[in-house]
Protein backbone atom coordinates (compact mmCIF):
# COMPACT_ATOMS: atom_id res chain seq x y z
CA UNK A 1 0.00 0.00 0.00
CA UNK A 2 1.61 3.55 -1.19
CA UNK A 3 0.19 6.96 -0.01
CA UNK A 4 1.66 8.85 -3.15
CA UNK A 5 -1.42 9.42 -4.75
CA UNK A 6 -2.69 10.84 -1.51
CA UNK A 7 -1.94 14.38 -2.70
CA UNK A 8 -3.21 16.75 -5.54
CA UNK A 9 -0.85 19.62 -6.09
CA UNK A 10 -1.29 22.50 -8.44
CA UNK A 11 -0.39 25.77 -9.09
CA UNK A 12 -2.02 29.11 -10.14
CA UNK A 13 -1.60 33.23 -8.96
CA UNK A 14 -4.11 35.62 -7.62
CA UNK A 15 -3.05 39.43 -6.92
CA UNK A 16 0.22 38.89 -7.24
CA UNK A 17 0.54 35.77 -5.32
CA UNK A 18 1.73 32.33 -6.71
CA UNK A 19 -0.50 30.41 -4.94
CA UNK A 20 0.46 26.64 -4.39
CA UNK A 21 -2.73 24.50 -3.30
CA UNK A 22 -2.16 21.24 -1.65
CA UNK A 23 -5.14 19.18 -1.88
CA UNK A 24 -4.91 15.94 0.47
CA UNK A 25 -2.20 14.23 2.72
CA UNK A 26 1.75 15.64 2.47
CA UNK A 27 3.90 12.77 3.32
CA UNK A 28 6.84 11.71 2.14
CA UNK A 29 5.26 10.34 -0.78
CA UNK A 30 4.89 14.14 -1.90
CA UNK A 31 8.36 15.95 -2.28
CA UNK A 32 8.50 15.34 -6.03
CA UNK A 33 5.16 17.17 -6.36
CA UNK A 34 5.81 20.08 -4.04
CA UNK A 35 9.03 20.57 -5.30
CA UNK A 36 8.36 20.64 -9.16
CA UNK A 37 5.21 23.13 -7.90
CA UNK A 38 7.88 25.15 -5.92
CA UNK A 39 10.15 25.32 -9.06
CA UNK A 40 7.41 26.22 -11.47
CA UNK A 41 6.03 29.17 -9.65
CA UNK A 42 9.73 30.10 -8.65
CA UNK A 43 10.74 30.02 -12.60
CA UNK A 44 7.88 32.54 -13.43
CA UNK A 45 9.10 34.66 -10.80
CA UNK A 46 7.08 34.62 -7.93
CA UNK A 47 8.01 37.06 -4.82
CA UNK A 48 5.34 36.26 -2.68
CA UNK A 49 4.58 32.26 -2.16
CA UNK A 50 1.56 30.87 -0.43
CA UNK A 51 1.22 27.26 0.34
CA UNK A 52 -2.67 26.80 0.69
CA UNK A 53 -3.43 23.61 2.44
CA UNK A 54 -7.20 21.82 1.71
CA UNK A 55 -8.40 18.15 3.35
CA UNK A 56 -5.49 17.85 4.87
CA UNK A 57 -6.34 14.94 7.43
CA UNK A 58 -2.09 13.81 7.43
CA UNK A 59 0.74 15.60 7.72
CA UNK A 60 3.73 13.70 9.31
CA UNK A 61 7.12 14.85 9.73
CA UNK A 62 8.64 13.60 6.61
CA UNK A 63 6.17 15.90 5.11
CA UNK A 64 7.34 18.89 6.91
CA UNK A 65 10.39 18.19 6.55
CA UNK A 66 9.58 19.00 2.57
CA UNK A 67 8.39 22.22 4.14
CA UNK A 68 11.53 23.03 5.21
CA UNK A 69 13.43 22.18 2.82
CA UNK A 70 10.58 24.99 0.84
CA UNK A 71 11.55 27.31 3.38
CA UNK A 72 15.33 27.04 2.57
CA UNK A 73 14.41 28.11 -1.25
CA UNK A 74 12.49 30.63 -0.46
CA UNK A 75 14.96 32.40 1.87
CA UNK A 76 17.73 31.46 -1.03
CA UNK A 77 15.57 33.04 -3.54
CA UNK A 78 14.65 36.29 -1.21
CA UNK A 79 10.77 34.93 -1.62
CA UNK A 80 7.83 35.84 1.27
CA UNK A 81 6.47 32.72 2.06
CA UNK A 82 2.90 32.10 3.63
CA UNK A 83 0.82 29.32 4.99
CA UNK A 84 -3.11 29.20 4.82
CA UNK A 85 -5.74 26.91 5.70
CA UNK A 86 -4.19 24.35 8.14
CA UNK A 87 -6.64 23.03 10.45
CA UNK A 88 -6.02 24.27 13.97
CA UNK A 89 -3.83 21.28 14.62
CA UNK A 90 -1.68 21.47 12.06
CA UNK A 91 -1.36 25.44 12.76
CA UNK A 92 -0.25 23.97 16.16
CA UNK A 93 2.53 21.51 14.80
CA UNK A 94 3.90 24.19 12.50
CA UNK A 95 4.49 26.50 15.12
CA UNK A 96 5.85 23.62 17.63
CA UNK A 97 8.36 22.86 14.67
CA UNK A 98 9.46 26.26 14.43
CA UNK A 99 7.86 26.89 11.16
CA UNK A 100 6.00 29.98 11.73
CA UNK A 101 9.50 31.43 12.12
CA UNK A 102 9.41 31.24 8.47
CA UNK A 103 6.15 31.84 7.38
CA UNK A 104 3.15 33.29 8.41
CA UNK A 105 0.29 30.82 9.24
CA UNK A 106 -2.92 32.25 7.88
CA UNK A 107 -6.53 31.02 8.43
CA UNK A 108 -7.37 30.95 4.42
CA UNK A 109 -6.49 31.78 0.96
CA UNK A 110 -8.29 35.22 1.52
CA UNK A 111 -6.62 36.66 4.67
CA UNK A 112 -3.15 35.63 3.45
CA UNK A 113 -3.89 37.65 0.48
CA UNK A 114 -4.71 40.15 2.61
CA UNK A 115 -1.15 39.96 4.60
CA UNK A 116 0.94 39.86 1.76
CA UNK A 117 -0.44 42.88 0.29
CA UNK A 118 0.22 44.45 3.51
CA UNK A 119 3.70 43.91 3.57
CA UNK A 120 4.08 44.07 -0.19
CA UNK B 1 -20.46 12.84 25.49
CA UNK B 2 -20.96 10.19 28.68
CA UNK B 3 -18.42 7.34 28.83
CA UNK B 4 -20.43 3.72 27.95
CA UNK B 5 -21.12 1.54 31.09
CA UNK B 6 -18.32 -1.03 30.14
CA UNK B 7 -15.87 -0.61 27.47
CA UNK B 8 -12.62 -2.63 26.31
CA UNK B 9 -9.78 -0.78 27.76
CA UNK B 10 -7.42 -2.80 25.89
CA UNK B 11 -6.54 -3.42 21.83
CA UNK B 12 -3.82 -4.87 19.85
CA UNK B 13 -2.49 -4.00 16.57
CA UNK B 14 0.14 -5.93 14.49
CA UNK B 15 1.44 -3.96 11.05
CA UNK B 16 4.03 -4.39 8.18
CA UNK B 17 6.84 -2.52 8.17
CA UNK B 18 5.30 -0.67 4.88
CA UNK B 19 4.64 2.99 5.30
CA UNK B 20 1.12 3.84 4.88
CA UNK B 21 -0.23 1.31 7.57
CA UNK B 22 0.87 3.97 10.19
CA UNK B 23 -2.27 5.44 8.91
CA UNK B 24 -4.56 2.47 9.43
CA UNK B 25 -3.39 2.27 13.10
CA UNK B 26 -3.70 5.89 13.72
CA UNK B 27 -6.95 5.62 12.49
CA UNK B 28 -7.68 2.37 14.64
CA UNK B 29 -6.31 4.44 17.66
CA UNK B 30 -8.06 7.58 16.98
CA UNK B 31 -11.36 5.21 17.09
CA UNK B 32 -10.22 3.30 20.19
CA UNK B 33 -9.58 6.68 21.77
CA UNK B 34 -13.49 8.05 20.73
CA UNK B 35 -14.65 5.05 22.78
CA UNK B 36 -12.69 6.35 25.46
CA UNK B 37 -14.44 9.55 25.50
CA UNK B 38 -11.03 11.59 25.13
CA UNK B 39 -11.72 14.98 23.65
CA UNK B 40 -11.07 16.03 20.06
CA UNK B 41 -8.32 17.80 20.21
CA UNK B 42 -6.20 15.26 21.97
CA UNK B 43 -7.00 12.59 19.35
CA UNK B 44 -5.79 14.76 17.40
CA UNK B 45 -2.29 14.71 19.25
CA UNK B 46 -2.70 11.19 19.48
CA UNK B 47 -3.27 10.35 15.67
CA UNK B 48 -0.04 12.68 14.98
CA UNK B 49 1.85 10.68 17.71
CA UNK B 50 1.01 7.24 16.91
CA UNK B 51 1.55 7.75 13.29
CA UNK B 52 5.19 9.46 14.16
CA UNK B 53 5.90 6.17 16.60
CA UNK B 54 4.90 3.75 13.63
CA UNK B 55 7.07 5.63 11.18
CA UNK B 56 9.80 5.33 13.35
CA UNK B 57 9.41 2.07 14.06
CA UNK B 58 8.79 1.11 10.09
CA UNK B 59 11.71 3.17 8.43
CA UNK B 60 14.35 3.00 11.82
CA UNK B 61 13.50 0.09 13.71
CA UNK B 62 12.41 -2.52 11.00
CA UNK B 63 14.83 -0.90 7.98
CA UNK B 64 11.39 -1.05 5.95
CA UNK B 65 11.59 -4.65 5.62
CA UNK B 66 7.72 -5.33 4.75
CA UNK B 67 8.20 -9.22 6.41
CA UNK B 68 8.68 -7.40 9.80
CA UNK B 69 5.97 -6.28 11.87
CA UNK B 70 5.06 -3.26 14.26
CA UNK B 71 3.54 -4.43 17.41
CA UNK B 72 0.81 -1.57 19.02
CA UNK B 73 -0.57 -2.00 22.42
CA UNK B 74 -2.90 0.42 23.72
CA UNK B 75 -4.01 0.31 27.32
CA UNK B 76 -6.39 2.87 29.16
CA UNK B 77 -5.53 2.98 32.95
CA UNK B 78 -6.18 5.17 35.61
CA UNK B 79 -7.23 7.98 33.09
CA UNK B 80 -4.11 7.62 30.91
CA UNK B 81 -4.33 5.97 27.38
CA UNK B 82 -0.79 3.97 27.41
CA UNK B 83 0.52 3.38 23.82
CA UNK B 84 3.40 0.87 23.38
CA UNK B 85 4.80 0.85 19.55
CA UNK B 86 7.43 -2.26 19.19
CA UNK B 87 9.58 -3.12 16.10
CA UNK B 88 12.13 -5.97 15.48
CA UNK B 89 15.13 -4.19 16.41
CA UNK B 90 16.82 -4.28 13.47
CA UNK B 91 18.22 -0.68 14.31
CA UNK B 92 18.27 0.83 16.87
CA UNK B 93 15.79 4.17 16.71
CA UNK B 94 16.44 6.16 19.70
CA UNK B 95 18.91 8.99 18.42
CA UNK B 96 22.58 9.11 19.72
CA UNK B 97 22.27 13.10 19.20
CA UNK B 98 19.64 15.60 20.27
CA UNK B 99 17.45 16.36 17.30
CA UNK B 100 18.47 19.68 14.86
CA UNK B 101 16.29 22.55 15.38
CA UNK B 102 14.12 23.88 12.69
CA UNK B 103 17.20 27.10 12.56
CA UNK B 104 19.90 24.59 12.43
CA UNK B 105 18.23 22.05 9.63
CA UNK B 106 17.42 25.52 7.66
CA UNK B 107 21.14 26.66 7.77
CA UNK B 108 21.98 23.20 6.52
CA UNK B 109 23.58 21.78 9.13
CA UNK B 110 22.19 18.84 9.18
CA UNK B 111 19.05 16.20 7.60
CA UNK B 112 15.40 17.56 6.99
CA UNK B 113 14.22 15.09 8.52
CA UNK B 114 13.92 13.74 12.42
CA UNK B 115 10.99 16.28 13.95
CA UNK B 116 8.97 12.89 15.12
CA UNK B 117 10.25 11.99 18.34
CA UNK B 118 10.29 15.91 19.16
CA UNK B 119 6.80 16.08 17.76
CA UNK B 120 5.34 13.36 20.16
CA UNK B 121 7.29 14.57 23.36
CA UNK B 122 5.68 17.53 22.63
CA UNK B 123 2.12 16.16 22.28
CA UNK B 124 2.16 13.59 24.64
CA UNK B 125 2.42 13.64 28.75
CA UNK B 126 5.35 11.18 29.00
CA UNK B 127 7.41 9.40 26.08
CA UNK B 128 10.27 7.34 25.84
CA UNK B 129 11.81 4.10 24.57
CA UNK B 130 11.50 1.63 27.46
CA UNK B 131 13.02 -2.19 27.35
CA UNK B 132 11.73 -4.34 25.07
CA UNK B 133 11.31 -7.83 24.16
CA UNK B 134 13.10 -9.99 21.78
CA UNK B 135 15.58 -7.04 21.36
CA UNK B 136 13.14 -4.91 19.77
CA UNK B 137 12.75 -1.04 20.38
CA UNK B 138 10.41 -0.13 22.63
CA UNK B 139 8.38 3.25 22.45
CA UNK B 140 5.82 4.40 25.11
CA UNK B 141 3.93 6.85 25.03
CA UNK B 142 0.95 8.02 27.23
CA UNK B 143 -2.10 10.71 27.29
CA UNK B 144 -3.90 11.78 30.06
CA UNK B 145 -8.10 12.50 29.44
CA UNK B 146 -8.96 15.57 29.87
CA UNK B 147 -12.37 17.01 31.36
CA UNK B 148 -14.11 18.91 28.65
CA UNK B 149 -13.30 22.27 30.76
CA UNK B 150 -9.64 21.26 30.22
CA UNK B 151 -8.88 19.95 33.20
CA UNK B 152 -7.47 16.55 34.10
CA UNK B 153 -9.15 13.92 35.98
Amino acid sequence: MMLEDELTVSTRERDGVAIIDLVGDVTTFAEEKINTAYREVTNNGARFVLLNFRQNDYINSAGIAILIGIVTEVNRNSQRLAVSGLSQHFQKIFRMVGLAQYAEIYQDEEEAIVGFKRVA
Amino acid sequence: MSSPAYIQTGMELSLPSELGFEVIARDAVAAFARRLCLPADQIEDLKTALSEACINAIEHGNSLNPDLRVQIYCRFEGERLIVEVIDEGVSPVAPKNAPLNVVDKIAGLGSLRGMGLMLISQLCDEAGFVAGKDGGNCFRFTVSRRHANGVGY
